[in-house]
């Protein structure tokens, strides 16, 4: 029974299981403030695909220990999967900077060895 | 991955709509489906026609243990060693799956909202010593699924409404086996046909509905966003007329005005366990309970 047809569409999931390499900090991660960066992945929306604490959802996870700054911000502008691209016209390149700062302080999780729903 | 379409075709949603099979060219398709039968009188469904070779409008669960005996006898010694190997193959990777599924729930584990991961494995711990079925939002990857009538698919074509009535009407199904339903209900599904719970408190349905409360038409809040970006412009306006907020919808409320049993909102999740063992008794009592938990979007 169907009330309403949203969409003749299925959307095809990614899912967020992709090695991440961590990201040294390199000469060509610049500054960000990270606090603006955690509103600006909600206001700009990367939250809908990516989680609130970019743990992945619809998309891959983003965090603890980002993917290197410039792949980055390569990938943010002219992504090659189902995300959209976000050009420098809607999202600066400080602003970039700020996102990254928010995704390097994230904490790593404990271990599920260490979570008893997820130990057995 | 609910319809027919959906399973030997892939979509990409961009400004161009492309579609590819999955399939290989001249791979046969047989349905088996009652679908084909709701195309007149009081239920419909319509959606995207599926060319198949062979239509058969039948009962599957009627069907599918003699078709699996047949192809069972068709099975040569060799083939059947070829099968062994792939099934060795398939169990390494279910328990690979497993242990990377445990480790991904890890992350956001403690976070508000709540991550589906976590809402999945809390709901697991509740049911998984009961005779239990899925009625709607599928079973977790962190489930372990045994028995056919343990999972059932949503409705087709992404389709947003079906899923409150499809487990009440469901959860009907199973009561007269006495097995625990359990559904893990969308927000903007909830929207829908709310009524459905009054029918379920009306004919003593027991059903665990267990909300998964991202206070969006959250689909739709993603393909307004990948259009927005395409046109490089709007890109903090997805959520006009597909976020549910402004106010928040009291879901637990409308629950308990139509009769039943109902917690939440919960936002922390050290009370998700607690609420839903509640909620869990009394199903067992024989009625419906609703747990509304404000989640992660996905
Ligand atoms: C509509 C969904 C969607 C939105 C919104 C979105 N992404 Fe993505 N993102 C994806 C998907 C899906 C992937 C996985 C690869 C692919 O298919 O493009 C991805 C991949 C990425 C990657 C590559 C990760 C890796 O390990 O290679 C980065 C970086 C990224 N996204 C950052 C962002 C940022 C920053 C934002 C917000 C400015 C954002 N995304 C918004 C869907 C989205």
């Amino acid at each position: 029974m169907r009330f309403i047809l949203s969409f003749l569409f299925v959307v095809t999931v990614i899912p967020a299981l992709k090695a991440q390499t961590p990201a040294p900090a390199t000469s060509t991660t610049p500054a960000g403030n990270a606090q603006n960066g955690k509103k600006i992945f909600s206001n700009y929306g990367c939250y809908q695909c990516h989680g609130f604490e970019a743990q992945g959802g619809a998309g891959a996870r983003l965090a603890p220990r980002p993917i290197a700054f410039t792949a980055f911000s390569k990938y943010v502008r002219q992504p090659t999967g189902e995300m959209p691209p976000y050009t420098s016209r809607v999202v600066s390149d400080k602003e970039l900077a700020d996102i990254y700062a928010f995704l390097q302080s994230i904490p790593q999780p404990p271990p599920a060895s260490s979570i008893p729903l997820l130990s057995k | 991955m609910a319809d027919f379409w959906g399973t030997v075709n892939n979509l990409r949603d961009q400004l161009v709509r492309s579609s590819r099979a999955l399939t290989k060219k001249d791979a046969k398709l047989v349905s088996i489906s009652s679908n084909d039968l709701y195309l007149k009188s009081n239920y419909q469904d319509f959606q995207r026609y599926t060319e198949v070779d062979l239509a058969i409008a039948a009962d599957v669960e009627a069907t599918l243990p003699s078709l699996i005996e047949a192809s069972k006898r068709l099975v040569t010694a060799d083939r059947k060693r070829v099968f062994e190997e792939r099934g060795k193959k398939f169990a390494a990777a279910h328990a690979q799956a497993l242990e990377q599924a445990r480790t991904t729930a890890t992350y956001a584990w403690d976070a508000s909202p709540i991550s589906t991961a976590r809402l999945s494995a809390e709901l697991w711990e509740v049911i998984k010593d009961k005779d239990w079925a899925s009625v709607g939002g599928g079973a977790g990857r962190l489930w372990n699924v045994e028995k056919q009538y343990q999972t059932l698919l949503g409705g087709g074509a992404a389709g947003v409404g079906s899923g409150l009535p499809t487990s009440v009407g469901a959860a009907l199904a199973h009561r007269k086996y006495g097995r625990f339903c359990v559904s893990i209900q969308n927000d903007g599904d909830f929207m829908y046909a709310p009524g459905a719970i009054w029918t379920a408190a009306h004919h003593r349905i027991p059903l665990l509905s267990v909300m998964h409360n991202n206070r969006a038409y959250h689909q739709e809040v993603m393909h307004i966003q990948r259009m927005s970006n395409r046109h490089q412009r709007g890109i903090t306006n997805a959520g006009i007329g597909t976020k549910i907020e402004d106010p928040n919808v009291n879901y637990a409320m409308i629950a308990r005005g139509m009769g039943i049993y109902a917690e939440g909102p919960i936002t922390d999740p050290k009370d998700l366990g607690p609420a839903l063992r509640r909620a869990a008794d009394a199903v067992m009592r024989g009625e419906m309970a609703l747990v509304d938990v404000v989640t992660q979007p996905r």
